[in-house]
């Protein structure tokens, strides 16, 4: 340096000199004072970032290692397919199949792109761009790491179309996983019930986890323990937006949910549910016209066991509404009260949770308590007149010009009321300290609660008793157990409500002899797809109710000349059957409100079972606002009969009746 | 030197006079600075491509062309700024000033947004970020300023000026918002300040003054409810403090900046094992956080040979301002010298969670245009100043 001071610098044209620099610069004192401190923090600076280097890297550099290697492997649950539901013969009602689900993961889309991707997505997956918005809002919010599922079920089209412009849709993904299938068709949507995503309530029960898929109704519900099967647990490399970045490793393999066989025959499951609707076709092809018939319910029992064979809710709707991200506007006769009453709530599973008065079918429920207490004779006869005038009321037959003596079974077969009015008011004048014997024979045969149907969902009904009338009624005169009370119980009007199962389960009693059955509907779970290693379900056993031999044999009689002698209600639809059938019918007012309509309307009943003497089938119909029980009830009946015993009725006509 | 023993003619005179003129020129470039920046864009290549091979699917090479193109714009502007004398840009500070300035208020007139903020130009091939290219225009301008006021540099005055014109382009590159390169120029003001001669008792009031608007900004304005910093930004400043606090927060990419540094161990994970990189768990991993994917996949062995080069061109550097011919020069030195060291410092203390994260890249190394170029030039400008020495 002090060579090349000394000697003047060489002139170039790179280097003018700057005039204003007369003297040499010299580095001054201070200035060498500051190098040394830049020199000094510089070297400062660089021990620090080594030192530190080196206690990051080289000490602790195991422990970070395995940080990093534990950041990138995630453990996820793999859902597992549920079980599949069997009818009583093996028949698939409910499978799974196959879907593809489209996802988005939320960190890969911000909150600028979303709009714009959103409104391209709206259109190829047919969804309201505000709804897309909306359930993105609730799962992001639910859990902001997991990826929102904006549809599944989407078609293969769809998707195809998605992959190959998977650019312009950050974040998407397209997984598979497993929706139900219903390969037997939409039938007992009520029943099978439908599976959707885990409610904020049901994550707090603890029995599930976020995000999960659980049966929410019916059997899927009822059963869920079973046909949900066990998560699997694998591990998933991650990135860090928890994208997944190859095959996910199984460290516990999901085990598919066990299968349920129902007692359920979905061929005649299928009769029963157009057995419904030609019930109410009849009723409104009738005479007079039945134009408000609009619903009703068909109960097909096991009278030996309790088995349910058929179980159909009339209107229904399409199990299949609830698959994949499900379309509100499918959804909304089932959840929107306003839209549910406009389509005469189709989500209602009739059969178990309708109330109805059962009308003229509750007069065997009469005739076995009046003969238990000794209140009638089954070959004594009563008159049966037009009407009867019970304290100061008028009380009608319905077939007014009637005027003859009547046995029990006579009685039940021609339906007579005002036979039956006179054991409801024997019922009344029993003195208090013998309570009321006919609820207590109700009770007995299962009236007033829930049957224990297994799948749960029941209606307990309405059993009307003098304590009942003191509890729920303000006014003095109300709270009183009157006269009129008992003889409209006696014919299953006013106040009671059953349920039709609730009736076909008495009719089961009747039919095998005096034992009340539990209806259930599963009969044994499974391993899926292999017959034979069954554990079966065991439904309580029949359980004996206390009624004598020959007071039921009464009533069976009358039962059977309901559907056979000249005078019985419903002979001219089961007359001609080759296989014998016995039944009642059944008309009970009830109020309505159909469309602008208020009032007493007929609601149309048949209850009974064939073979007569070996009942191997109870049948149970209601036609809602049917009218008259041998109109339409009676011929839905029938067709169900045809279906189970593969047999067709010769002729049918119409019989006046009640 | 027998030049002087016999007359020559001047035409011969003049022929030598280029001859040894071009040659002393080279010979007084400072190679050694030239080999270290060399072995600083060339490391940094190598690396940038290792860290950014899946970044563009498809185009593994995308980033590291990108990369060498600027490397290559940055080394003929290298070369053009070696030909200018420094002290044009003394005379013409006001318009070095006037550029620097006009540059931030297009940029934000015209700027493109980017996660929240608006620092770049759009500029078809790339982004232009004149924040970046301010640093050095900054250095320029402050040294002409300080050097022009040599006699009376003395006065509170002086200090105050130069403090006054640093701040107008400060708060606008501040508001765009990007307080990493605020921060830079507040050390490229405060270099100049140091090497101009200012009195140490300036700075010091200037360094109180710095920690007080610091802890303003920090405590209490916050907490008289006046924000002057986006949320964002004090949570990293918080997770500074407290990184085990909130580890998927704000803290995440300290934690995981400092899982990737660590991993890497001695020898580093190669290319294809650095998890932390390849599966987006260190955010900006070609950018702020590139170093932290450098140790990730090269280790301490890479990380090391990365700061002994800049150890190297520093040291270079203090050499350059020790033999600068005039204060201005040497002004202008100090703040490039004190401006790399700054950056590479806190870039570096970021990633290993010795110093808070802000966006400040990584000098030839971070992808990104603006910020390889100004370096270069920078580098020229030391190179200009080093062949002028005394």
């Amino acid at each position: 340096m002090a060579s090349i001071s000394r000697i003047r610098p060489p002139r170039t044209r790179f280097m003018p000199r700057d005039p204003r620099v007369e003297s040499p610069y010299r580095m001054t004192p201070q200035i060498a004072l500051r190098l040394g401190v830049l020199g000094a923090l510089v070297l400062f600076a660089f021990a620090v970032l080594f030192f530190r280097l080196w206690a990051l890297q080289v000490l602790s550099g195991e422990r970070y290692l395995a940080a990093a290697q534990n950041n990138q492997l995630r453990t996820i649950r793999v859902e597992a397919p549920r079980g599949p539901i069997y009818d009583d013969r093996g028949r698939t009602i409910v499978g799974n199949k196959l879907a593809n689900v489209v996802r988005v993961w939320p960190a890969s889309l911000s909150r600028r792109t979303r709009p714009r991707v959103f409104a391209k997505l709206s259109g190829v997956l047919q969804i309201p761009v505000a709804e897309l918005q909306r359930t993105f809002r609730e799962q992001h919010r639910a859990d902001p790491l997991k990826p929102v599922t904006l549809a599944e079920g989407v078609s293969n089209d769809v998707v195809s179309y998605l992959k190959e412009r998977i650019r312009e849709f950050p974040g998407l993904t397209i997984e598979r996983t497993y929706l139900r299938s219903y390969p037997s068709g939409p039938i007992a949507a009520q029943l099978l019930g439908h599976v959707g995503s885990v409610t904020p309530e049901q994550v707090k029960s603890r029995r599930y986890r976020n995000g999960d898929h659980v049966g929410q109704s019916g059997i899927e519900a009822a059963y869920d323990r079973y046909l949900r099967g066990r998560a699997g647990l694998a591990s998933l490399r991650v990135d860090s937006l928890g994208r997944p970045r190859g095959r996910p490793r199984y460290s516990d393999y999901f085990q598919q949910g066990l299968a349920l066989r129902l007692t359920l025959d979905a061929k005649l499951q299928r009769a029963a549910e157009r057995a419904l609707e030609y019930g109410i076709q009849v009723a409104h092809n009738g005479d007079p016209p039945q134009w408000a018939a609009n619903g009703g319910a068909v109960v097909a029992l096991d009278p030996r066991d309790g088995s349910v064979r058929a179980l159909a809710s009339n209107p229904t709707f399409d199990p299949r509404v609830y698959l994949g991200r499900p379309k509100q506007n499918d959804l909304k006769p089932l959840l929107d009260p306003e839209a549910a009453k406009a389509a005469n709530y189709p989500g209602l599973n009739r059969a178990i949770a309708g109330l109805y008065p059962p009308g003229s079918t509750f007069k065997p429920v009469t005739a076995l308590a009046a003969m238990r207490e000794r209140l009638a004779s089954a070959y004594a006869t009563l008159p049966c007149v037009g009407s009867m005038e019970i304290d100061g009321t008028k009380f009608n037959n319905w077939n007014p010009y009637a005027n003859e003596a009547m046995t029990l079974p006579h009685a039940i077969a021609a339906s007579c009321d005002t036979y039956f009015y006179q054991l409801g008011l024997a019922f009344y004048r029993l003195p208090a300290q013998f309570g009321s014997p006919l609820q207590k024979w109700a009770s007995a045969f299962g009236f007033g609660k829930m049957s224990g149907l297994d799948v749960g969902g029941e209606e307990s009904g309405l059993l009307p008793t003098p304590q009942w009338r003191r509890k729920n009624f303000p006014n003095e005169i109300d709270k009183l157990w009157k006269s009129g009370d008992s003889v409209q119980l006696a014919i299953g009007q006013k106040d009671l409500l059953v349920t039709p199962l609730q009736m076909a389960r008495f009719y089961a009693l009747v039919a095998n002899g005096g034992k009340l059955v539990t209806p259930h509907l599963v009969s044994s779970v499974e391993q899926p797809g292999s017959r034979g290693a069954a554990k079966p379900v065991f439904a309580s056993p029949p359980r004996p109710v206390n009624v004598q031999p020959d007071e039921l044999r009464a009533v069976r009689e009358g039962l059977y000349e309901a559907t056979h002698a000249s005078y019985g209600t419903s002979s001219g639809v089961f007359g001609s059957f080759p296989i014998k059938i016995a039944g009642k019918t059944g008309t009970a007012e009830k109020y309505v409100e159909v469309g602008s309509f208020a009032g007493m309307m007929d609601q149309s009943w048949w209850c009974g079972y064939g073979p007569t003497d070996s009942a191997k089938l109870v049948v149970c119909v209601v036609i809602e606002n049917g009218g008259h029980g041998g109109t339409a009830a009676a011929p839905a009946a029938l067709k169900v009969f045809e279906s189970y015993f593969g047999k067709k009725a010769y002729t049918q006509q119409y019989v006046p009746s009640d | 030197m027998a030049d002087y023993a016999a007359p020559l003619t001047p035409r011969v005179r003049r022929r030598r006079a280029e001859a040894t003129g071009a040659v002393a020129f080279l010979r007084r470039l400072d190679w050694i600075m030239l080999a270290a920046v060399a072995g600083l864009v060339s490391f940094g290549l190598w690396v940038v491509d290792g860290i950014t091979r899946l970044d563009v699917p498809g185009d593994p090479e995308y980033y590291v062309t990108r990369q060498s193109v600027f490397a290559l714009v940055g080394t003929v502007g290298m070369i053009g700024v070696l030909f200018v004398d420094p002290d044009y840009y003394r005379r013409y500070r006001k318009v070095v000033y006037g550029l620097m300035i006009a540059l931030l208020l297009v940029v934000m007139a015209l700027g493109t947004d980017a996660r929240g903020s608006t620092r770049w130009i759009e500029l078809g091939f790339f982004r232009f970020q004149p924040s970046e290219f301010g640093k050095l225009l900054l250095a320029l301008f402050l040294a002409g300023l300080l050097a022009g006021r040599a006699r009376r540099i003395n006065e509170l005055r002086t200090t105050l000026v130069a403090v006054g014109a640093a701040a107008l382009p400060t708060v606008l590159v501040f508001m765009q918002p990007d307080i990493g390169t605020a921060l830079s120029y507040g050390a490229i003001l405060g270099a100049c300040l140091f090497f101009a001669g200012t009195p140490w008792r300036h700075l010091a009031i200037l360094a109180a003054l710095a920690a007080l608007v610091g802890a303003t900004v920090l405590w209490f304005a916050p907490s008289l409810g006046v924000d002057i910093l986006a949320p964002y930004q004090r949570d990293r400043l918080a997770a500074f403090m407290n990184p085990s606090e909130n580890p998927q927060g704000a803290a995440y990419n300290i934690n995981q900046s400092m899982t990737a540094v660590g991993a890497g161990g001695t020898a580093g994970r190669g290319v294809a094992g650095a998890t932390q990189t390849n599966l987006d768990y260190l955010p900006e991993h070609h950018t702020d956080f590139v170093f932290a994917s450098l140790a990730e996949q090269r280790g301490f062995v890479g990380a090391a040979i990365l700061l002994s080069l800049y150890l190297l061109l520093i040291w270079r550097g203090i050499r350059v301002i020790a033999t600068a011919r005039d204060p201005f020069c040497a002004t202008v030195a100090g703040a490039i010298v004190f401006a790399l060291l700054f950056q590479v410092f806190v870039n570096v203390g970021m990633t290993i969670g010795i110093a808070p994260i802000t966006g400040i890249p990584l000098p030839f190394v971070s992808v990104g245009g603006s910020s390889m170029v100004t370096n270069l030039l920078a580098v020229g400008m030391l190179q200009a100043i080093a062949v002028r020495r005394r």
